[in-house]
């Protein structure tokens, strides 16, 4: 089915633009303007837990500002509680969820990839077409560098990351309820900075968890490219004393996957036998912002006014969430989140011709260590002198149940703030 | 150095939720307390519409520590930085419903029967009183009802807390599961 562009544009008109252009495919045969601008319009780059708030929020902020989010995925998958789809503790579906409530904001939504940003002309490019925008919000979350890690290109469909939640999660969960008793479990942590700093540590648990109930004469060896668990550590390590199934390797960075000999390799040349491998690849921010130039000197990550969250490098253009320059804020959901309402303050009270509020920055960060128990960090900020400073870093003192049920109200609380 | 435009200010007419005085101070709290400071989960209370005492109190309470919490205390120290009157503010001007968590209705029934003697300072409505910084039962998840609770009883909530000596005093005669009763049925009060 196609369609032309003067249905496309009717369907803009009747804000009904994320059906007619996703059920009927028709942007690929789009050209020219897409959707030409009657307003003042914010094009968000990406749904995620940092652009799908963003964009949220320019509607609340001010209704008068059109919002169009590129989003090529369907539905929202949350990363936070994925690791607990590997023990079987949640399921994918529970995970998911839609983006009607943005829809009811008046986002209007477009399950496209954007493929380059023109900031001097403040175009979006989409296929063959583009949209202009006022200003742009680029929240592409995290592209993998497979090159770090000889093999791993050509092996993506039999090692994988299950690093953004969704069918890679439950094709892990599959390799992981298949491999035999006895087997070893290979799960390899990239250098920082990498998307969800404890990420990696929860999944040891709920992988080490499952094997310990399921599989009792399984192993689990965790080859960690860092010199030490990168967060949470005296917790991870206490909850780790009821895993001894679980094997740590600090300072192993992975380097070569080979699946014809299910064997990883390290830099110092450790080769380490696998019947399932979990390679998490070293990160950089999505590709887009690589393409529109919005990278540092370190070519991997975004830096920002942290402010507005305008890019240092193109004006009109913020960028927020995991992309970004992390440094003191981890790269989690929740700063993601607050990232996203402090864009979209900030670039509604430019649109409008006003100064924007600086707004402080906090991060809640659940880790569930078994099936019923989890443990916490959390982060408050403020900004000083235009830049992001730590008042204070509190852990929980061990992991409960307590601070699990607190996991829990966090993500119905959040996902809410997020999508509802 | 930027300056947070105009927050004392009452937002205009035809202003939007975001235009609300503390929003830019209070819109980190959503994360658990849900947007505007409603609370869907059974875990987090429900801090939309709250009382500023007994709002400023448990700020205090939390930043010093007397409250044990590793979510609250780092957030109650900001929220003392960025000033805790705005962010009282904020959340005091919010609209508030019910909870969305659904209790068990032979819970409530049994609750209500023991609420009795609740209802001398939390009022017979259970809607508290705010100059005594009694706080609004109403409405509230029953999880954190109860949590709260078993808190006052073990004595790890505000330990010493003069005000608060006679309630833990009638909380220790309370069976945990009657606790659960009493939070299933302040959880149904509108």
């Amino acid at each position: 089915m196609t369609c032309d562009r003067r249905q496309f544009l009717s369907s803009m008109g009747t804000a009904t633009l994320a059906m007619a252009v996703g059920a009927a495919g028709c942007a690929r045969t789009l050209r020219g303007d897409v959707a030409p601008k009657s307003g003042p319009r914010v094009v968000v780059i990406g749904g995620g837990w940092g652009g799908a708030t963003a964009a949220k929020y320019v509607r609340l902020a001010d209704p008068s500002i059109e919002v169009i989010l590129l989003e090529p995925n369907r539905e929202f998958v949350s990363c936070p509680f994925s690791n607990l789809v590997l023990s079987g503790q949640r399921t994918i579906e529970q995970l998911t969820l839609g983006y009607d409530g943005l829809r009811r904001h008046g986002v209007k939504l477009m399950h496209e990839t954007a493929t380059a940003v023109e900031p001097d002309t403040r175009r979006v490019r989409i296929g063959e077409g583009y949209l202009a925008y006022d200003r742009l919000i680029v929240a592409p979350g995290v592209e993998f560098q497979w090159e770090q890690v000889e093999g791993l290109a050509a092996a993506q469909d039999r090692v994988l990351h299950a690093w953004k939640a969704g069918p890679q999660t439950v094709a892990l969960a599959r390799q992981l309820q298949a491999m035999p008793d006895g087997g070893v479990f290979v799960l390899t942590v990239p250098p920082a900075a990498y998307r969800c700093p404890p990420g990696p540590y929860e999944r040891a648990c709920q992988v080490a968890w499952y094997l310990k109930t399921q599989k009792p004469r399984a192993k689990l060896i965790v080859l960690d490219a860092n010199q030490n668990i990168v967060s949470k550590a005296a917790l991870f390590r206490a909850a780790w004393q009821a895993y001894p199934n679980l094997e740590y390797r600090a300072s192993n960075k992975v380097v070569k996957v080979d699946p014809s000999t299910r064997q990883v390799s390290t830099e110092f040349g450790d080769n380490v036998k696998y019947d399932v491998v979990n390679v998490i690849p070293p990160q950089r921010a999505g590709t887009i912002a690589v393409q529109a130039d919005l990278v540092g000197a370190d070519k991997r990550w975004c830096e920002v006014d942290h402010v507005t969250y305008e890019s240092v490098k193109q004006k009109n253009v913020h960028v927020i969430g995991d992309a970004t320059i992390g440094l003191p804020v981890p790269k989690s959901g929740n700063v993601a989140n607050n990232m996203g309402k402090a864009a979209a303050s900030a670039v509604s009270n430019l649109i409008a011709g006003k100064q924007p509020p600086a707004m402080a920055l906090g991060n809640t960060c659940y880790s569930f260590v078994n099936d019923r128990e989890a443990i916490a960090v959390v982060n408050a900020y403020r900004i000083e002198n235009g830049k992001v400073v730590q008042i204070e870093q509190k852990l929980t003192p061990g992991a409960s149940a307590d601070v699990a049920r607190n996991a829990v109200g966090w993500a119905s609380s959040i996902w809410r703030d997020i999508l509802g | 150095m930027l300056v947070i435009p105009a927050l004392s200010m009452p937002a205009p007419a035809g202003a939007g939720p975001l235009d609300a005085p503390g929003y830019a101070k209070a819109f980190t709290c959503s994360a658990c307390h849900g947007p505007a400071g409603q609370s869907p989960s059974d875990a987090m209370p429900i801090i939309a519409g709250i009382a500023p005492g007994y709002f400023k109190k448990a700020i205090e309470d939390y930043a010093s520590g007397r409250r044990v919490s590793a979510e609250m205390e780092p957030y109650a120290k900001m929220v003392r930085e960025l000033g805790v009157e705005d962010v009282a503010g904020y959340f005091a001007a919010q609209p508030r419903r019910p909870t969305e968590v659904k209790a068990d209705l032979a819970a409530v029934a049994r609750g209500k029967a023991a609420a009795q003697q609740c209802g001398g300072c939390h009022g017979a409505d259970g809607a508290g009183d705010a100059a005594k910084l009694v706080p609004d039962l109403r409405g509230q998840p029953p999880g954190y009802l109860r949590s709260q609770m078993l808190l006052f009883k073990a004595e790890k909530r505000s330990p010493g807390d003069e005000p608060l000596k006679a309630m833990k005093v009638i909380m220790r005669t309370i069976p945990d599961e009657t606790l659960t009763d009493l939070a299933a049925y302040y959880s149904t009060l509108k």
